[in-house]
């Protein structure tokens, strides 16, 4: 069983099911990558590098969504 | 005008954006008295922008930037203000906003307000961001809140309240959430850079 900590709560991937990289979890957990801002272990990853950024297990990752208006 | 705080003599402040949000924070941080604010907005006043944003009817067709400096030098006519009629991009924003404590993130759309902050999070390390989500819609006050997301992220908003069919933007929730961005500002100022920077 692999865990990530998205947000502040574990969620589990059974064996051989984790993303394999953060716009793989983003597809996942349906949202639009265009509107998120993340952090990695307390490192911001830039929307550029999403798909070039490997997931593993233990990782604690802070996904901050925008929705539209202002 | 007596400055609310003389500890703000010294402040920088960047809007992002001159719509609902940042005419707002805006016209509160002129009120509180910082040292300098620089503007940013590629846009005009529209009739539309009227029911919430702070403009005048016979400003409509002026350029943003322009309309929204006379309205705040009505209110502190000494404010140094600086205006960029200018639409932002990852490559500008680091040198438009040079030099400030604080950038506000004051846009309309999800994609521009990711941009900024990720902008002012990866290339400008010795600026803090404090940005909007969820502000859509009427009611539900106590559900716009104020988080600290990371040390130089603070994030307002309910976190939902997207613009849509039914749910406009009103003068009211926007204020709000404006007024907590404000706030926080005001607090980071205070805080975490209360020290002369030039």
């Amino acid at each position: 069983m692999a865990t990530l900590r998205i947000n502040g709560t574990d969620r589990e991937f059974p064996e051989n099911t984790l993303p394999a990289t953060l716009l793989d979890l983003l597809t996942i957990l349906q949202i639009d990558q265009a509107t998120v801002v993340a952090e990695i272990d307390g490192a911001i990853i830039e929307r550029k590098n999403f798909t070039a950024t490997p997931l593993h297990t233990g990782q604690s990752i802070e996904l901050v969504r925008f929705v539209g208006g202002g | 005008m007596t400055p609310v705080f003389f500890e703000l003599k010294n402040a920088v402040v960047g809007i992002a954006g001159l719509g609902g949000l940042g005419s707002n924070v805006a016209v509160a941080l002129t009120r509180l008295g910082p040292g300098r604010l620089i503007l940013a907005d590629f846009d005009g006043v529209e009739e539309s922008n009227l029911n919430r944003q702070q403009f005048f009817l016979d400003q409509v067709g002026m350029h943003k930037v322009d309309a929204l400096l006379a309205n705040l030098h009505r209110i502190r006519p000494r404010l140094d203000i600086i205006g960029h009629k200018i639409r932002l991009n990852p490559d500008n924003i680091p040198e438009i906003f040079a030099g400030c404590d604080v950038v506000a993130e004051c846009f309309d759309r999800s994609d521009q307000k990711q941009m900024l902050v990720e902008t002012v999070l990866t290339r400008m390390p010795e600026t803090f961001v404090v940005s909007v989500s969820g502000l859509a819609g009427y009611g539900r006050s106590n559900d716009i809140v104020t988080r600290r997301i990371s040390k130089r992220h603070i994030l307002v908003g309910d976190g939902e309240s997207g613009i849509g069919p039914g749910v406009p933007l009103t003068a009211a929730r926007v204020g709000i959430a404006a007024h907590h961005q404000a706030n926080a500002i005001l607090e980071i100022l205070m805080n975490e850079l209360n020290q002369p920077r030039f």
